[in-house]
């Protein structure tokens, strides 16, 4: 490879960005493969390199996690056509193709936009998709509906080209009350919408995130006019443009700038920036008030089939490690035509809901989804198992997630443990980037590998009571097949240290992590 | 807390992760990570000095290589580079060593400020000191001893200090004011200088019994003789038909030699050979080529030379002819006069051992080469008539009396001034060490985590491995003809940072902490080299000094991830993308430290 010698201090990906963000996939797929440059742009079009040699990843970007069942059967055929009939669930909502030749992407991107859908910036160093609450419409403890902001927020920064060329990602998320049941606080951006008196708006958080060096999101305003937050998140955005480190990478995220300059720096910047867009600041406030809307559980989706505010009812669909054919997805789509509101929904537990139906129609359509082959029952438990792609396809992974996913399975489905079912969640995840939020879990497991007396062994480290302002602690590492002991123990452990409604978390916290390395070390 | 696992031990290269590290493992991975200063025998910090000649900082540059090798202007222009062939771009890297050598000179050429003398470590301990010879080490020892506390007198043969830089070393490589401004720093710390005052055995004997410790660096003076043939009972020859190579070198120094006629042999393939074949072609204005020929003989081949490749081109440049593979066998006269040098050829035997390869003469190939002043330049030996009867050598610079000591070329033989410094500084140490009582000033491998460049920064891309070199400029023939002017010209300031930057700063180490690491290899995907290796076993000597891996491409098998000092950059890239924080950026340097400093 050609060696550039201008030595500025910038990184290899800053001086590939600064000759262009736009490739000519018809072009690449004539000639059958991707330059290193051309897998960095590509990215921009939501492709990434999959673990398997010349197959691609490709991810369709689903604003505020919902698309119409049209889109849907649109991309179940992608899959089929291109991908093997594969798709994967993103823990952002989105939906991934993994077996992908480099000659398919162009038609594939064609194909797609038939129906609307795009993968562009899936990927790359962009305003990622922005996500929201599943129950955004119809969530009995909702303050507003937030999934068009969240949606009209995508529009806007997405269009936005001065914002196409960020330091690295740049990852917005709505909730729709301070549940932050969308994850808010370790998101770049989190909303979450907010009751002021009779007023709703939104509490700005920034600089949370997961991957290698966990940050939780601090405060930025903690009230913003429902209408002011498109330009508020925009401003944020030219404050990450500017300010994020385009020499390490691995420091260049939003939560590396906040950490760096200081909350209140850097609230002084995005005022600068909103008053030099000629945007409104007036109705903008950073200082704390009393929260006035309905009180919420510690985990208002930790149930099952429901009927909303709306009086519509909403069936959940798990979906096994959240790779399913293309064939059940277009039949969930069709239940949606069928029964509901003719759209599927994706949560970031990749699941996926039917809204709108009719609540005597319920069991039927669990019924046909049970005839699917899915469960309808289990949501936010132990056996609702969140565990990244891993070693199947991702190539950053160091562990096979999904092989622990089966193996806890087995542990957390014994009757011992059914009175505790909806009192813990397991995430797990292959590598440091976390894409499944391991440490905002009650038990969460990275990937790793274990060395020997020679070579070396899968395993994973556990942490124990995550939550998403508190991440979990350090239990200990472990090799994959002595985790299911692992977690017996710890399980155990939890049921005869807990009071009734507590969650693992909330027991750690109380009792510390001793007398859980206890059970498991002894 | 962890399940007990049975784990091969964490491996560690220095034995401790900050701080000093005094184990025979610290040296050794000292010495492998840091091959430059390893090869020099003044231990130079090469990398440090780079470093700060990189960063812009010349007077710190001459500064650290005023410390290790006492002559930083003489040396960059005349060291004979061990360090550059021990240099890791010359493993693998086709632009060839860094050029350390014309680096320490470009700190000397753009000083900002006059260099001052260095300051001593220990209080004055009242002991006094001769040193017999104001050559490179004796000057040297003279210097470091002063340091040490002690009073040190400097005896000098000739009126002038500097011995063979300024006899044996022709002023167009090695010009005087540079000789004499690094000579004066290091008199002005402090030193009784004796010119002029002739060292016989009686006088020894009177100094041994005055001082407390005595050194003998009067170096090799005398020159081996050449046994030739000589037509039988022929007259004496002419007065200056032969001349030894280093009484040349002295003569044409201080002008003595201005035209030479006719055709000239030099005998030898040493540096004294060589600076004396193009002495002459410059006394005989024979650089621009107009009448006889100045020829060097060698018995060996030009590989066996001690000249660099790009000596042996400026040679023939200046018309200098070398003839290898030939060996003199007598003189041929001419009317009483000296005609020519009778020659036999030789064929290379190779053999399997590595050492030189034996010459075997070709029977029948006698030749007579045109000669009317043959020059003598086989090496030189010492003048032990200095010694009074019954001193002999010791162990190491020790004699068989307790307070006479050697150094330099004295001991150990024709050699060259970068091993005359550290002859000079390992008697100075010695000596101290004999006369104190104990080791007061040791050197220590030092250990320092570099917090300051948290990012593992040290501005290093591949690129600046891959530049290409700028050359030496040189004074072009007719110039050097002229007015002996000095041949290389040294960078010039804008040439510096080409030169420095391909350093790989082997001081700098970055290694992985293999408890803390969760083998995601993304280290090895970013590594512009392979430099970073999965490995299933590491090969360690009694010491624990790794000295080899067993590489592996199989996740299984990789027992460590293990970064290869000898193959790193020193990029930080690899510290950057580690998402666990196992590598760390740390700094091994040799270091002085000092018992109960003043």
């Amino acid at each position: 490879m050609q060696w550039k010698s201008n030595f500025e201090r910038q990184s290899e990906e800053e001086e590939i960005k600064a000759h262009g963000l736009t490739l000519d996939f018809d072009e690449i797929a004539r000639r059958g493969a991707m330059s290193k440059e051309e897998k960095l742009i590509g990215k921009w079009y939501g492709v990434y390199a999959s673990r398997h040699p010349g197959q691609h990843m490709a991810r369709v970007v689903i604003p505020g996690g919902v698309i119409s069942t049209t889109q849907a059967r649109n991309i179940a055929g992608v899959a089929e056509r291109h991908g093997q009939g594969r798709l994967n669930l993103t823990t952002r909502q989105a939906i991934q193709f993994h077996w992908l030749k480099v000659g398919a992407l162009p038609d594939l991107f064609r194909e797609l936009a038939e129906d609307g859908n795009t993968t562009f910036h899936g990927c790359g160093d962009v305003v990622r998709a922005v996500t929201a609450c599943p129950m955004a419409e119809s969530c009995p403890y909702k303050r507003l509906n937030v999934r068009p902001w969240a949606i009209r927020t995508q529009k806007a920064l997405n269009d936005s080209r001065d914002l196409d060329n960020l330091p690295r990602k740049f990852k917005i998320t709505f909730s729709g009350c301070p549940a932050a049941c969308a994850q808010p606080y370790m998101n770049c951006v989190g909303h979450i919408a907010v009751q002021r008196g009779s007023e709703c708006g939104f509490k700005v958080v920034i600089g949370g995130g997961m991957g290698w060096e966990a940050y939780v999101a601090q405060e930025l305003f903690s009230f913003v006019p429902e209408a002011r937050i498109i330009q508020v998140t925009r401003a944020i955005a030219l404050l990450y443009r500017d300010h994020g480190d385009r020499f390490n990478r691995q420091k260049s995220r939003l939560k590396f700038v906040v950490a760096r300059l200081g909350i209140e720096a850097c609230r002084q910047k995005i005022l600068a920036y909103l008053q030099q867009e000629g945007a409104d600041t007036a109705g903008l406030s950073w200082t704390p008030f009393e929260e006035s809307g309905r009180p919420f559980p510690d985990r208002p989706l930790a149930l099952d089939s429901t009927v909303g505010t709306d009086g519509r009812g909403i069936v959940r669909v798990m979906i096994h490690q959240g790779e399913l054919d293309h064939r059940p997805f277009r039949a969930l789509a069709e239940l949606a035509d069928i029964y509901g509101d003719q759209k599927l929904y994706t949560t970031n537990r990749q699941n996926i809901e039917i809204h709108g139906l009719e609540p005597a129609k319920i069991p039927e359509v669990e019924h046909a989804v049970h005839t699917l082959g899915f469960e309808t029952d289990g949501f936010y438990t132990l056996r609702d198992m969140v565990a990244c792609v891993g070693t199947t396809y991702c190539p950053k992974a160091v562990a096979t997630t999904r092989d622990l996913h089966a193996l806890l399975q087995a542990v957390v489905r014994k009757p011992e443990f059914a009175a505790i079912q909806k009192q813990a969640i397991i995430n797990i995840t292959g590598c440091p980037n976390s894409c499944s939020p391991y440490r905002i879990a009650d038990l969460g497991f990275r990937g790793m590998r274990i060395r020997e007396e020679t070579g070396s062994v899968e395993g994973f480290e556990c942490t124990l009571g995550g939550d998403q302002q508190k991440h979990g602690q350090k239990l200990g590492e472990f090799k994959t097949p002595d985790i299911p002991e692992v977690v017996h123990h710890v399980l155990t452990t939890f049921i005869h240290l807990r009071t009734p409604a507590e969650t693992l978390t909330r027991t750690v916290n109380r009792v510390g992590i001793a007398p859980f390395q206890k059970a498991v070390f002894s | 807390m962890n399940y007990p696992y049975c784990k091969a031990t964490n491996p560690t290269e220095y034995s401790v992760v900050e701080g000093l590290g005094e184990t025979a493992k610290d040296q050794k991975t000292l010495a492998k990570d840091i091959p430059c200063q390893a090869a020099c025998p003044a231990k130079t910090d090469v990398p440090g000095y780079i470093e700060q000649i990189a960063r812009g900082d010349l007077d710190a540059a001459y500064r650290i290589n005023q410390e290790c090798n006492v002559f930083p202007g003489v040396l960059g222009r005349i060291c004979t580079r061990p360090c550059e062939d021990a240099c890791r771009h010359h493993w693998t890297n086709t632009n060839g060593p860094v050029q350390i050598c014309h680096l320490k000179r470009s700190s000397a050429d753009h000083l900002s400020r006059p260099p001052t003398a260095l300051p001593g470590w220990f209080p004055k301990t009242g002991k006094r000191i001769a040193v017999i010879g104001g050559g490179p080490a004796g000057l040297t020892a003279a210097r470091e001893l002063i340091r040490y506390g002690h009073a040190v007198t400097l005896f000098e043969r000739r009126t002038t200090l500097g011995g063979m830089m300024l006899d044996g070393i022709p002023r167009f490589r090695l010009p005087l004011p540079t000789i004499k401004a690094e000579i004066a720093l290091i008199v002005s710390s402090g030193i009784d200088v004796r010119t002029g005052e002739c060292i016989d055995a009686a006088r020894l004997t009177e100094l041994e019994a005055d001082y407390d410790a005595v050194v003998v660096a009067t170096g090799t003076t005398l020159p081996r003789p050449l046994e030739l043939d000589r037509p039988t009972a022929s007259p004496p020859l002419p007065a200056g038909s032969i001349i030894p190579g280093l009484d040349f070198m002295k003569a044409y120094n201080d002008g003595q030699v201005t035209g030479l006629k006719g055709d000239v042999v030099v005998i030898g393939g040493g540096f004294t050979a060589v600076d004396c074949a193009r002495s002459c072609a410059r006394a005989a204005k024979r650089l621009l080529g107009d009448g006889g020929e100045v020829s060097i003989m060698y018995r060996r081949t030009e590989h066996h030379m001690a000249a660099e490749l790009e000596e042996l081109e400026e040679i023939r440049l200046e018309n200098i002819q070398v003839r290898t593979l030939v060996t003199p066998l007598g003189l041929v006269t001419e009317n009483g006069a000296l005609s020519g040098v009778r020659f036999i050829r030789n064929k290379v035997q190779e053999t399997a051992s590595t050492g030189k390869p034996a010459i075997l003469p070709i029977e029948g190939s006698e030749f007579v080469q045109p000669c009317h002043t043959l020059i003598v330049a086989i090496g030189q030996e010492q003048d032990r008539s200095l010694l009074p009867a019954g001193l002999t050598a010791g162990e190491g610079q020790k004699t068989n009396r307790p307070k006479i000591f050697f150094a330099g070329e004295f001991l150990t033989g024709s050699s060259d001034v970068i091993h005359a410094v550290a002859q000079g500084k390992a008697v100075a140490s010695e000596i101290d060490r004999v006369l104190m009582g104990v080791e007061r000033k040791k050197n220590h491998v030092t250990i320092e985590q570099m917090r300051h460049m948290g990012d593992g920064e040290t501005g290093r891309q591949r690129a600046h491995d891959l530049q290409s070199p700028a050359p030496m400029p040189l004074t072009d023939i007719p110039g050097r003809a002229r007015d002996n002017a000095e041949v290389e010209q040294g960078f010039t300031k804008e040439g510096i940072p080409v030169a420095a930057t391909r350093c790989y700063l082997c001081h700098y180490k970055y290694s992985i902490d293999n408890d803390l690491c969760i083998h995601c290899d993304w280290c090895i995907e970013v590594a512009p080299r392979a430099c970073i290796k999965k490995v299933s076993r590491l090969c360690t000597d009694a010491d624990g000094f790794i000295q080899d891996y067993v590489e592996t491409d199989v996740s299984a098998k990789a027992t460590f991830i293990h970064i290869d000092s000898d193959a790193c950059i020193r990029c930080g890239k690899c510290l950057r993308v580690c998402p666990v924080g196992a590598i760390t950026m740390r700094k091994a340097s040799l270091t002085p430290c000092l018992a109960n400093p003043s």
